[in-house]
């Protein structure tokens, strides 16, 4: 990881959350340009995930190596999920699922933010 | 589009059903990788609190499944298996306040779900509500 990257993804995420909530609020479905940003928040997340996963094949020891891992992982899933989900049905309820899957990318981050900088016990 | 049968109630996996089938799945998720990097990795440590993350991994993942589907076999599942998850909140929540050395590694129902904004406790509740909102008339 790179905290910079985890520090933008972080306002990306907050972003989407953001948005979600308001076409929710609005009782629109997501708009076109609301889908292409979550993408690319998704991205955003997949290029931390790829830095981070080389970096501990690398060598580098978070926290817990194991747990980061994980939510390098994880964390790849959530938006992909969510789209889909989210456009099967297209209601306002469809923002509030965009909403959290963008929160937990955001809660998720600020995890990994913390296991990546802690030095390891 | 709902307006033209309004004797219907909508599905488990409409509307407002659509969030609580992806806040489900999303816990699914985070239970179940929890569980497995425990198991994994710190299975000694201790062996309860990592079988339960696993518990309620499985419990999430069945009322994921059976509110996405929504018919009346899933309906009935569900229904046990949010039944389940109440008992187990409550359960390991009250066990993780008062006796915390039992559970020296958090559980996604540690302190009735603390580490996720209470949500584990507030998830089954609306399950159970829901799926009496989505009760057939017939």
């Amino acid at each position: 990881m790179i905290p910079a990257l985890a520090y933008a993804l972080l306002a990306l995420a907050g972003a989407a959350t953001v948005w979600g909530l308001l076409t929710a609020v609005l009782d629109k479905p997501p708009g076109k340009a609301q889908l292409l940003f979550d993408a690319g928040v998704w991205v955003a997340t997949a290029v931390q995930s790829v830095i981070g996963l080389v970096r501990v094949v690398a060598g580098y020891r978070p926290a817990e190596t194991a747990t980061t891992v994980g939510y390098l992982l994880a964390i790849l899933v959530l938006i992909p999920l969510a789209w889909f989900w989210a456009n099967t049905e297209r209601t306002r309820w469809s923002g509030v699922v965009l909403a959290v899957a963008a929160l937990s990318v955001l809660a998720m981050t600020l995890r990994l933010l913390q296991l990546w900088t802690q030095v390891p016990a | 589009m709902s307006s033209t049968q309004p004797a219907q109630p909508p599905r488990t996996s409409s509307g407002p059903g659509r969030v609580l089938v992806a806040v489900y799945g999303l816990f699914a998720l985070s239970a179940t990788a929890r569980a497995a990097v425990q198991l994994a990795t710190q299975f000694d440590e201790a062996p309860l609190a990592y079988l339960l993350s696993a518990v309620a991994g499985l419990v999430y993942i069945v009322a994921t499944v059976t509110l996405a589907r929504g018919d009346r076999a899933s309906r009935r599942v569900a229904t046990v298996a949010i039944v389940l998850e109440l008992i187990g909140v409550l359960t390991v929540g009250t066990l993780s306040v008062v006796d915390p050395a039992a559970f020296p590694r958090a559980t996604v129902w540690s302190a009735y779900g603390v580490g996720y904004a209470f949500v584990p406790l507030v998830l089954p509740v609306l399950g159970l509500l829901w799926l009496r909102h989505t009760r057939p008339t017939s």
